[in-house]
């Protein structure tokens, strides 16, 4: 008797239907290849008619250049001992920051005591560029790893925290009221909807995060290294090849995508309830 | 109804009153609940009705006066006390299941009960079918089932409902209406059900407290002695619809 009114789920399916022209046209993938194709055309016309004289490769020549880097070495490593390099680095920093901001965040806004002790200096330090403490973090830690760990660091800390904090005061206080009633404990609170309603906050914060993290890693390698993409990208200026420059650009942008996708699944796989939201 | 004359009385509430600063919205609000009774709570708008379910649930603190339960001066810690929300209020973490054994687990009862009760009782108000679905997947109307379904599986000592099908259209209210007072008398909970719709309190209800504007005090109470299941287009129904009316009407 109960079963059939009222009981309708949200239904993601579409119905198929026929393939006319309009279709196709309106087709967002169809739309989608047409913008890239587009863009990789003028960029090989303005390179081609060498509207920036010798200073932007063609799309292919940076592909080709690629494809060298992986069966050549260069600078006594491979492209892959180059990712390597930079993704590491990035992992590292990312990973301290991560671990150190998150709890703190989490704490600031449970703890008032807390947040009156950590807020005043990181309102503080918040609005200094990561970057401006490339010259400070090499004369403190020379011009090895720890500096350019300690960089990404201290740039992903920022957006780490803030999201942290603000996911947490801005749960729905009815949650709460939920809990009071039942006559649940802070403990259920903190526990039961503190936490779990901060986690889509919390990682929109771990992925803002991860490209700032990005940003330092190149801003340190660009500075000073002998591995890695930022390194590729400063020889191929040096030397002035701009397939290197490029190829270097974009593969960082995929290394960068990869680990972006790398926390997405992290967090599918912890919030299962979260809805989609597309194009952010 | 039936047992109306013999039940003992649950809920005893004396001289309820709360004020913010000088403005008093409750004023001495006396009144009782028998045991398994479902009373109903209709006012004008802004009358304080939710200000009235805050200070029972506790959320609030009164101003003066206390509430008993079975004699005892209600705490959330140690009486079953439910409330539903206006608004749908699930935890998007928790597939429906989970959500409508929340309560009990809050309340320490044991995982194997839980899951018993939790079954036996979406199994009355159709959730079965998409016990294992997130609140996102489903439907307003649905989630508003889940935290009924949730407040009554605790077995409260009182249950209180604030307007909670106040978003939904009339056909799917109906439905749910009926869903309540199957509920409510399988489970014998002792409910107060608080709407600003008054067709919906005489459908439900076995008596109904009109209150007056603010401050507001209990202006009348009316028995509605009508066998179940109502219909409301029975005379009877209109004649105590229209004397409700009339009450809240009369300022």
């Amino acid at each position: 008797m109960s079963n059939n009114i009222a009981n309708e789920t949200i239904d993601h399916s579409r119905n198929k239907e026929a393939w006319t022209l309009k279709r196709v046209l309106t087709n967002t993938y169809f739309l989608n290849v047409v913008s890239l194709v587009l863009f990789f055309l003028l960029w090989d016309y303005v390179a081609k008619e060498r509207i920036f004289h010798d200073s932007l490769a063609r799309p292919l020549d940076v592909l080709n250049q690629i494809i060298t880097l992986v069966s050549i070495k260069y600078a006594g490593s491979t492209l892959w001992g180059h990712i390597w390099a930079s993704t590491q680095r990035v992992l590292i920093g990312f990973f301290i920051a991560a671990v150190i901001a998150v709890p703190l965040g989490l704490f600031m806004a449970l703890n008032s005591y807390v947040n009156a002790i950590v807020k005043p200096l990181f309102d503080l330090f918040k609005p200094m560029p990561p970057i401006a403490w490339v010259t400070i973090a090499v004369l403190w830690f020379g011009i090895g790893e720890t500096s350019k760990v300690f960089i990404i660091v201290i740039g992903s800390f920022v957006p780490c925290l803030l999201n942290a904090y603000n996911g947490v005061r801005l749960v729905e206080p009815e949650l709460y009221d939920v809990i009071r009633v039942l006559g649940g404990s802070r403990r259920d609170q903190i526990f039961h909807v503190c936490f779990p309603a901060s986690f889509p906050a919390v990682f929109a914060g771990l992925q803002i995060s991860l490209s700032v993290a990005w940003t330092c890693v190149l801003a340190a390698e660009l500075t000073n290294s002998r591995a890695g993409l930022g390194f590729l990208i400063k020889r191929g200026m040096d030397t002035h090849k701009p397939t290197l420059v490029l190829g270097g650009m974009l593969l960082i942008a995929a290394a960068a995508w990869l680990t972006s996708q790398g926390v997405g699944i992290l967090e599918k796989k912890l919030c299962p309830w979260k809805r989609s939201i597309e194009n952010l | 109804m039936l047992e109306d004359q013999e039940s003992p009385v649950k809920i005893r509430v004396n001289n309820l009153t709360k004020s913010f600063g000088d403005l008093t919205v409750l004023n001495d609000i006396n009144f009782t609940i028998k045991k398994g009774e479902l009373l109903a709570i209709v006012g004008p708008t802004g009358c304080g009705k939710t200000t009235f379910l805050n200070c029972l649930s506790k959320l609030m603190p009164t101003t003066k006066g206390e509430i008993l339960i079975d004699g005892e001066v209600a705490n959330p810690r140690k009486h079953n006390i439910s409330y539903v929300f206006q608004e749908p209020t699930c935890l998007p973490w928790r597939t429906v299941r989970e959500n409508v054994a929340y309560g009990m687990e809050i309340k320490g009862v044991g995982k194997e009960e839980r899951e018993e009760r939790a079954n036996k009782i979406m199994e009355l108000v159709g959730l079965s079918s998409c016990a294992d679905l997130y609140p996102n997947q489903v439907s307003a109307s649905m989630m508003q089932r889940i935290a009924v379904s949730r407040a009554f599986a605790v077995n409260p000592d009182l249950l209180l409902m604030d307007e909670p099908y106040g978003q939904l259209d009339v056909k799917l209210r109906y439905y749910l209406e009926d869903e309540l007072v199957k509920l409510w008398r399988t489970l014998g909970s002792t409910v107060l059900f608080v709407t600003h719709n008054i067709e919906e309190a005489v459908y439900v209800a076995e008596r109904i407290l009109v209150l007056t504007n603010k401050p507001t005090s209990i202006k009348q109470e009316v028995v509605v002695d009508l066998p179940r299941p109502r219909d409301l287009i029975d005379p009877k129904f209109v004649e105590i619809r229209k004397l409700v009316t009339e009450l809240i009407r009369w300022w």
